[in-house]
């Protein structure tokens, strides 16, 4: 079973396509300097917000920091798959105004 | 008019990148310019400078003995018998890093700058003391980075630390690049390397088997005449003396690159 298992067994997705992405991946966050326990906290805010303003998040939230030089400066680059939920269309107060329920 | 002496301390972070082997063959290029140097090991506990340059069989004093008052400066100087303009600080091999602090290594090159051109302090690996001590007297930094992620990852904190240490002059030597791989993408290239790092480049170091024959012989891959990153590190060398010179082109040497290059399958 365990051989069959092998074959089956799902690979952990790389986090860039190629040598130079994960690289820059890596330094980025080495310089920016961010707290996994903290980024992950943001991503959960996000999604919170996201369900605020109406969207359905359907995919994994990936948020990304890129610091191009060591400034102490980082960019946050957040991927939110999301989907228009359509049922809140009608609690909504800019679609009741202006006439479309 | 005061002498007028260069210390450079050889770093990396990462350990194994080839730090003792460029300090050995730099050191050997710069004494074959006719200047005076010293290379320091400042690797206590693990010392290999000594081998490097085959002169392990003549050590009688080391760098702790001095800085204990054991022994006189010109006593622990180890003078290379072909080039004597060459002489070696071995570090001690029985002893620990936290022995020393950096301030008596500071006055220990101090001392060193009244007859030396250039002082070459090989740093061990890592960022904790042995780093800091052996940072402390440099004037100017090299950094030796390998091309793969790991080495890259760890020269560019070693660059933060260096940066906030006031060292402000850092350049880079690439040891260990495979054209053959880097073509197939299969290694960074020096240019990526030099991108994401931001700072001098001052060499490129090819993969040579016969840097594993000059650790072994104690006789510097600068010396030997078919090397090709002996060639590379005598570039090094006249570079940090002021020379302008240019980058060699490196070429994949295997037999299999060449086969598929004459087939142009690659």
């Amino acid at each position: 079973m365990a051989f069959l298992n092998m074959f089956g067994k799902e690979k952990e997705r790389p986090t860039a396509e190629t040598a130079d992405d994960r690289l820059a991946l890596v330094l980025s966050y080495q310089r920016s300097d961010i707290d996994e326990r903290k980024l992950k906290e943001f991503q959960s805010r996000l999604v919170e917000l996201c369900n605020d303003f109406g969207y359905d998040v359907v995919g994994q939230v990936e948020v990304r920091p890129q610091s191009q030089k060591r400034n102490n400066m980082t960019v946050l680059n957040a991927s939110i798959p999301v989907r228009i939920r359509t049922e809140a269309k009608e609690d909504d107060p800019t679609v009741k105004s202006a006439g479309l329920t | 008019m005061k002498h007028k002496s260069v210390a450079i301390t050889i770093t990396s972070g990462k350990g194994g990148v080839g730090k003792s082997t460029t300090v050995a063959s730099v050191g050997l290029g710069l004494a074959q310019l006719g200047k005076k140097v010293c290379v320091m090991d400042t690797d206590i506990g693990l010392r290999k400078l000594d081998l490097m340059l085959g002169l392990e069989n003549r050590i009688v004093y080391d760098l702790v003995d001095v800085i204990e008052g054991t022994a006189k400066l010109r006593q622990a100087l180890v003078r290379h018998k072909e080039f004597p303009e060459l002489a070696l600080l071995p570090a001690a091999q029985t002893r620990y890093k936290e022995e020393v602090l950096p301030s008596q290594v500071k006055d220990l090159v101090n001392e060193l700058r009244e007859e030396f051109d250039y002082i070459l302090i090989d740093s061990p690996a890592g960022i904790e003391g042995g780093f800091r001590t052996a940072i402390a007297p440099a004037d100017r930094a090299i950094l030796v980075v390998n091309p793969e992620i790991p080495s890259v990852r760890d020269s560019d904190r070693v660059i933060g630390l260096l940066e906030s240490a006031h060292l402000d002059q850092i350049d880079l030597v690439v040891n260990r690049v495979q054209p053959g791989m880097v073509k197939g993408g299969e290694m960074l290239s020096v240019e990526r390397v030099q991108s994401h790092l931001a700072i001098n480049l001052l060499g490129v170091v090819p993969e040579d088997r016969r840097i594993i024959r000059s650790s072994n012989t104690g006789e510097p891959v600068i010396l030997d005449d078919k090397s090709t990153a002996g060639r590379a590190f005598n570039h090094i060398a006249r570079r940090i003396n002021g020379e302008d010179v240019p980058f060699m082109e490196l070429e994949e040497t295997s037999l299999i690159s060449r086969i598929k290059r004459i087939f142009h399958i690659a």
